[in-house]
């Protein structure tokens, strides 16, 4: 079953400084399993959140298709969840709102929405927070609630982009491990954006590598699991896939 | 940041475009109203057309009234402005300073400059007598009280540490001053003077339709008296004009060279 | 200094305790300051008078039941102009902040008419309408309606593109997304703008009052002024003052607060 497809994605778009086109993605093509976890890096200014933003139906491709479910892709739409670097989370709702919003929009009724919202809280540790705003909150609390508010919705497509880059490193480490177990129990389909190589290898099946707007390679991760830093941070496989990558990375 | 590159890269218009596009709404505005008149055929005396305003105004460029009008404007406006400030600003930091006193000082400070104004224009012709002094006055304790409100507000919130880094790196009392205190408060002492030359403006419209025989507001209310509505409509447009100049091209980008790039509030 | 920080400490507990007091008692010094440059008389009683003629006058005009009725006739045409004019301003603002055509079209516009300001507009209000209700509920309208408008449509503009993206992305079609996430985001800009507005719309009713001229606070102020009475404009000027207090400090600014802080929108 495959949930995600891209067929030779490409963008363009015109640069009014140097006045010409920038071919921002040149030729991608991809596919992403059902219940599969990829994590897709690259140097900045690769293309990696462009390609996010395509998928997601934010900025409109120059070229391809992108399927999901085999429907293609215009505009965006529930069945693909995002996270969001900076969280967006709204601000006037309180956490369980927050949560609630995607079945809301679906128009599940208040009772039945109010407990969805509470049994993903609890998922991720969130129920003592439900009443509070996202203001309330530290940067990691109010990430979880981000991937929660996403899964709640039930989106054929889970897309991460780069969701653990703003807040602190121990935080991140919880974070990482946090969703590494959610996805185990729930396996849903992810894309997720980093430039952080030892995130990628240690949350995803498969490690796509992006340069200059093209597919480097793809680098398959055969850890098991369920993974966990004290263990993985000794792993030779770990460091050795890592290096890897890294200097798949580097040579980009 | 994932904003997409196609919003980053908009290419910034020229001056010269960006004004156009600023006016020809206006111009629009001007052939409405020309169109409005002549269809629905309006009485002059209830609103003139285009070349009547016009022309009338061009008397009035022609005979030097305008020029006297707006110069005592513009005088009173700048005389009363410029005193404020100077009272003003160092009356808000030696306030400031102390973080005591300007929580103490707070209250009545907002009540002064919630009255700020208009609200003067009574005691202010009874005090100073009909004419400049009145008008001045009300212009002079428009600024001053919301700028100094303001000052003391910028100098009490800006951070300790940066008044402790400042004194660690071996400044006095003057550098203090003009290196920290100053710089600081500076942001909200524009946006207090901004707000305050609101104020101001309005205050001066209404105190010349009341105390004075020259002047934009004089102008205005002894036309209303002959029932010339192309010198109100003409001197309504003048007052417009005047305020956006001044408010668009002097106050509003020494607001934003402040307020914004040093990443400080930002205000509508 | 002892005594004086004993005193100090005592009044910092005492304000803790009960906060209202922390807006009344910074006036007591300066009352005091007020009786002693009387009793100096450094300037002639009919100029300046003390505080306890001031509150001879007050509780005569109040007695009279002049006071309240005046105050009451104020407070209505605030409260109605104010009210008619958000009604007009917020769904224009939402329309022009959602629409970018309206929006270039629209906005030098608005600037202008915002520059001309509610008070020139009386001279031809009174030829239109004559002294009258009309004429000062046109005024305050014309007030409170530009800076909210710009205000509504600044904070629709600035919501955060993302969490359009968000919603867009949990399912939320166009109108959900305005009700839920275009407006509550733009809320502590419109409140602003009707903190604004209301600010500029008091004055232009004190000026409306003096001009037009048939109650109201400044209708006493001004005839006061006729009659050479100072205690009553300085009745009139602290009752304008205690009432925008208490409408600022205890009505609008806490809903300010109370958006933009829980939420995380507006800092400090």
């Amino acid at each position: 079953m495959k949930s995600l497809v891209l067929e030779h994605l490409a963008k363009t778009y015109f640069d009014p400084y140097r006045g010409t086109q920038v071919e921002a993605i040149k030729d991608l093509s991809l596919t992403v399993e059902e219940g599969d976890f990829v994590a897709v890096v690259g140097p900045s200014g690769c293309g990696k959140t462009t390609v996010l933003n395509m998928i997601a139906g934010f900025v409109p491709k120059t070229g391809g298709r992108i399927l999901v479910d085999d429907r293609e892709v215009s505009g965006p739409g529930p069945d693909r969840g995002v996270v969001f670097q900076s969280f967006a989370l709204f601000p006037w709702k309180t956490v369980r709102e927050n949560v609630a919003f995607g079945p809301k929009m679906r128009g599940v009724g208040k009772v039945e929405r109010a407990r969805i919202a509470d049994e993903y809280l609890e998922m991720a540790g969130l129920s003592h927070a439900a009443d509070r705003y996202p203001n309330e909150l530290s940067g990691g609390m109010q990430q979880r609630v981000g991937v929660v508010r996403a899964l709640a919705n039930n989106p054929d497509v889970l897309l991460m982009d780069e969701p653990f880059a703003s807040v602190d490193a121990q935080t991140r480490m919880t974070l990482q491990e946090e969703l590494t177990r959610i996805w185990e129990e729930r396996r849903p389909t992810v894309v997720f954006i980093t430039h952080d190589v030892g995130e990628a290898v240690f949350l995803a099946n498969k490690v796509v590598v992006l340069a200059r707007g093209n597919l480097l390679a793809e680098v398959d991760i055969s850890l098991p699991r369920p993974r966990v830093w004290d263990s993985l941070v000794h792993d030779n496989d770990f460091k050795d896939l890592s290096n890897q990558v890294l200097q798949l990375v580097r040579s980009a | 940041m994932a904003a997409d590159q196609t919003t980053i890269f908009r290419p910034a218009p020229s001056r010269v475009r960006q004004a156009l596009r600023f006016l020809w709404p206006l111009f629009g505005l001007v052939v409405v109203w020309q169109v409005l008149v002549m269809a629905l055929d309006v009485n002059p005396r209830v609103f003139p057309d285009v070349p009547t305003v016009l022309s009338a105004g061009w008397k009035t460029i022609i005979d030097g009234t305008l020029l006297t009008h707006v110069g005592a404007s513009l005088l009173r406006v700048s005389v009363g402005t410029v005193l404020a400030i100077v009272t003003a600003v160092p009356l808000g930091i030696a306030m400031g300073v102390s973080r005591g006193i300007s929580t103490f000082l707070t209250p009545p400070l907002r009540f002064f400059s919630v009255l700020a104004g208009i609200a003067w224009i009574p005691i202010a012709t009874l005090w100073f007598g009909y004419g400049f002094g009145a008008i001045t006055f009300v212009i002079f304790n428009a600024v001053f009280f919301v700028v100094t409100y303001n000052t003391l507000l910028g100098v009490s919130t800006i951070p300790m540490p940066l008044r402790h880094a400042a004194a660690s790196l071996g400044a006095g009392h003057w550098q203090m001053l003009t290196q920290v205190l100053l710089p600081g408060a500076l942001p909200n002492i524009v946006t207090g003077i901004r707000t305050g030359m609101g104020f101001a403006w309005r205050g001066l419209i209404a105190a010349e339709m009341i105390a004075t025989n020259t002047g934009l507001g004089y102008m205005l209310f002894l036309a209303r008296d002959f029932y010339r509505t192309e010198v109100i409509v003409f001197a309504m447009i003048v007052i417009g004009i005047i305020w956006l100049l001044l408010d668009r091209l002097l106050l509003a980008p020494l607001e934003r060279a402040t307020v914004e790039r040093w990443g400080m509030v930002q205000r509508s | 200094m002892r005594p004086l920080q004993t005193l100090w400490g005592y009044y910092i507990r005492m304000t803790i305790k009960w906060p209202g007091l922390a807006a009344l008692i910074p006036f007591i010094p300066l009352i005091a300051l007020w009786s002693f440059v009387v009793w100096l008389e450094l300037f002639p009683r009919v100029f300046l008078p003390g505080p306890g003629d001031v509150l001879i006058k007050a509780w005569e005009l109040l007695y009279k039941g002049i006071l309240l009725d005046y105050l009451g006739d104020s407070v209505v045409r605030l409260s109605v102009g104010a009210a008619a004019g958000m009604a007009l301003a917020i769904p224009l603002g939402i329309f022009i902040g959602l629409n970018s055509r309206a929006h270039e079209v629209s906005w030098p516009i608005l600037l202008f008419f915002q520059a001309i300001g509610d008070i020139a507009w009386l001279p031809i209000l009174l030829i239109w309408f004559g002294f009258g209700l009309t004429t000062m509920t046109f005024v305050i309208v014309y007030t409170v309606l530009f800076p909210v408008v710009l205000n509504t449509v600044l904070g629709i503009r600035s919501v955060n593109p993302e969490l359009r993206r968000a919603a867009q992305s949990l399912g939320a079609s166009r109108p959900r997304i305005l009700f839920e996430v275009t407006l509550p985001g733009a809320l502590p800009n419109i409140i602003t703008g009707l903190r604004n507005g209301l600010g500029y719309g008091w004055r232009a009713l004190i000026a409306a009052e003096i001009i037009v001229g048939t109650s109201g606070i400044g209708f006493l102020m001004f005839d006061a002024r006729r009659a050479g009475s100072v205690e009553e404009i300085v009745v009139g000027m602290i009752v304008l003052g205690i009432l925008w207090y208490i409408v600022d400090s205890w009505i609008l600014a806490p809903i300010e607060r109370a958006t933009g802080q829980r939420w995380g929108l507006v800092s400090s």
